[in-house]
């Protein structure tokens, strides 16, 4: 059963096109939501919460209609918003406790599971104070709190790490991963922050001014893309171009060329190649392609179309 | 797969919860309870309940002077009779209503808790139920009050309960019944001015003015005017004149001692419809604003 599956999901708002026919399925695990900001993420999850309507199209969530069955699938959803939500003249006890028992938790329950959940963001004595008090670190953890304190089924998280320090950006980072892989929680994680989602999830959804992008394991993504950077003390430029002559992938500015290796074998290319033009190899070294490096070659290759078109 | 971490040796591993999911009713009145419990001030700073402390003495205290007279003279003098109460009440139940009804809306709004609420087990329309039904209940229980304490009082004062008990009983219906109607009334009112209105300072003075203020000024007004139909009309547009006019219908008094509903001349059950109209529209009015709000 997939845990998201959207059927040509459109919202529009005047003048602007949110999500534009978006067809997705999702399945369980750690999921990362990328886009760039305004792409559609934060549109999708609301909707997907049964918060927007959709001007068109259909979702399902953990296998159930959103528009029909809201309050039925929020039983065993949990959301952090991207803003901040939090009075600060409540502790994160109380706070916490009403939204487990308007998640539908019984009285006790609540008060049991709010104590654990506090415990599993790292809030202890804390947890009593009044929460207009906190830094933004254990405000976002009291946030996640809420998200999990009635054990959903997923969870949506919107750009958890957002305004955390380094430091603070690493323990959410750690938490949000533990929650889905310890926790069997299955996580939509909205980011903008490639870094961030590959360190985390397993499966990527990549969408662009509301259409999808690129849906897939992280590891589809990133295996067989590796590249060679190639430096030399000449114009890489025309390197590359020899090399492309020769039916490689490569791009060269300034002294550095890059190689795509997709399975090819261009060192000896490359060799005949620093020969034939005579320049000096200073550096020859196969880069791990990280999912930065691939948006932005995407990037690269966009601009380079419009610009020859 | 749950093996601790270095450095968290008293972390026990999360563990699912497999109790009971008591779903949409259960949600909804949790957010009630919690809804009641926050218009008096309760789970709050000891600020918060001030006013709702004070406005309980407030109303409380004719009933309390009445039933002391009763009790120190043994006369069988009546300050105060139930239908006469809301002259006064109205005053407090504004008050309240002016303070309760931003607590309840413009908090969860300020502090951006929307989204939190309608992404939990109940729709959008059964937060601003719950919401309203709080309300109406808040100010049931301070109608309630004063009037169950005159009631009581008045009975054990007499010597004869039983008698007094047989003789007042028909009391008890008209009792409960403008109780409720006053409750939804001003709490439909509020709550929509309260929806209306985002900054709660601003919604305050606006329930304020609505009430308090619309109604003392029509008042002296309106008494210039009765001539004409449309001077006497005016008084529909003073929530406290619609309320006593509608209230001592219920209690089947007239209107004459009234100045201004006497020389208005209009049947009380013209004021209890309106009543009804305003109360009905007023909440229709907050369930469709929830409905629609753009999170």
């Amino acid at each position: 059963m997939p845990l998201i599956e959207t059927d040509g999901l459109t919202k529009r708002y005047p003048g602007v096109t949110a999500l534009d026919a978006l067809d997705v399925t999702v399945e369980p695990g750690v999921v990362g939501l990328v886009g760039a900001n305004g792409a559609g993420k934060s549109t999708l999850i609301k909707i997907l919460l049964g918060l927007l309507p959709a001007t068109a199209g259909r979702a399902r969530v953990l296998d159930r209609d959103v528009a029909a069955e809201g309050p039925a699938i929020r039983q065993f959803t949990g959301y952090m918003p991207e803003h901040d939500c939090l009075p600060p003249d409540l502790s994160a006890t109380e706070f916490v406790a009403h939204l487990a028992r308007v998640s539908g938790l019984p009285r006790a329950a609540a008060r049991e599971r709010t104590a654990e959940t506090l415990r599993h963001v790292g809030l202890f004595e804390e947890r009593y104070r009044e929460m207009g008090g906190y830094s933004t670190g254990m405000k976002q953890r009291v946030k996640l709190a809420q998200a999990l304190v009635h054990d959903p089924r997923l969870i949506f998280l919107d750009e958890p790490t957002n305004g955390l320090d380094p430091a603070g950006r690493e323990e959410m980072l750690d938490l949000v991963r533990r929650t889905g892989r310890e926790f069997g929680i299955a996580i939509l994680m909205a980011s903008h922050l490639l870094g961030e989602i590959e360190r985390v999830c397993d499966s990527l959804v990549v969408i662009d001014g509301g259409r999808l992008v690129r849906a897939g394991a992280i590891a589809e993504f990133t295996t067989g893309l590796g590249s060679l950077e190639v430096e030399v003390d000449g114009d890489a430029a025309a390197l590359a171009e020899r090399l492309r002559g020769l039916g490689f992938e490569a791009r060269g500015e300034g002294d550095i060329a890059r190689v795509a290796l997709n399975g090819a074998e261009p060192y000896d290319a490359i060799r005949d190649g620093v020969v034939a033009l005579d320049m000096g190899l200073v550096r020859l070294e196969q880069r791990r392609q990280s999912l930065e490096d691939l948006f932005r070659a995407d990037a690269d290759a966009a601009e380079g179309e419009a610009a020859t078109a | 797969m749950t093996e601790p971490r270095a450095g968290a040796i008293h972390d026990l591993g999360y563990r699912r919860y497999e109790g009971a999911r008591m779903g949409r009713r259960h949600a909804i009145v949790s957010l009630y309870v919690h809804g009641l419990r926050s218009a008096f001030g309760l789970g709050r700073r000891t600020r918060s309940k001030i006013f709702p402390v004070g406005l309980i003495i407030f109303a409380i205290f004719p009933a309390f002077i009445q039933v002391a007279f009763g009790a120190l003279t043994s006369e069988d003098l009546e300050v105060f009779r139930a239908e006469d109460y809301y002259g006064y009440i109205s005053l407090a139940l504004a008050v309240f209503t002016a303070v309760a009804a931003p607590e309840l809306l413009g908090r969860d709004q300020r502090h951006q808790l929307l989204p939190l609420y309608f992404s939990r087990a109940f729709s959008r329309h059964d937060y601003a139920l719950a919401r309203l039904a709080a309300m109406v209940t808040a100010l049931f229980a301070l109608t309630l009050l004063p009037q169950a304490l005159l009631f009581v009082g008045n009975a054990l004062v007499v010597d004869d309960f039983g008698g007094y008990f047989r003789d007042e009983w028909r009391q008890v219906g008209p009792i409960l019944a403008s109780g409720l109607l006053v409750s939804a009334f001003f709490a439909a009112i509020g709550m929509t001015m309260a929806a209306a209105v985002q900054r709660p300072m601003y919604a305050i003075i606006s329930i304020l003015g609505l009430f308090v203020v619309l109604s003392l000024a029509l008042g002296p007004l309106l008494v210039n005017f009765v001539d004409n139909l449309a001077g006497r009309l005016g008084i529909f547009l003073s929530p406290f004149g619609v309320v006593d006019g509608f209230t001592r219908w219920f209690f089947g008094a007239g209107l004459d001692d009234d100045p201004l509903a006497a020389t208005a001349e209009f049947a009380g059950g013209a004021y209890f419809l309106w009543a009804l109209a305003l109360t009905a529209l007023g909440g229709a009015f907050v369930v469709w604003r929830y409905r629609r709000k753009s999170l």
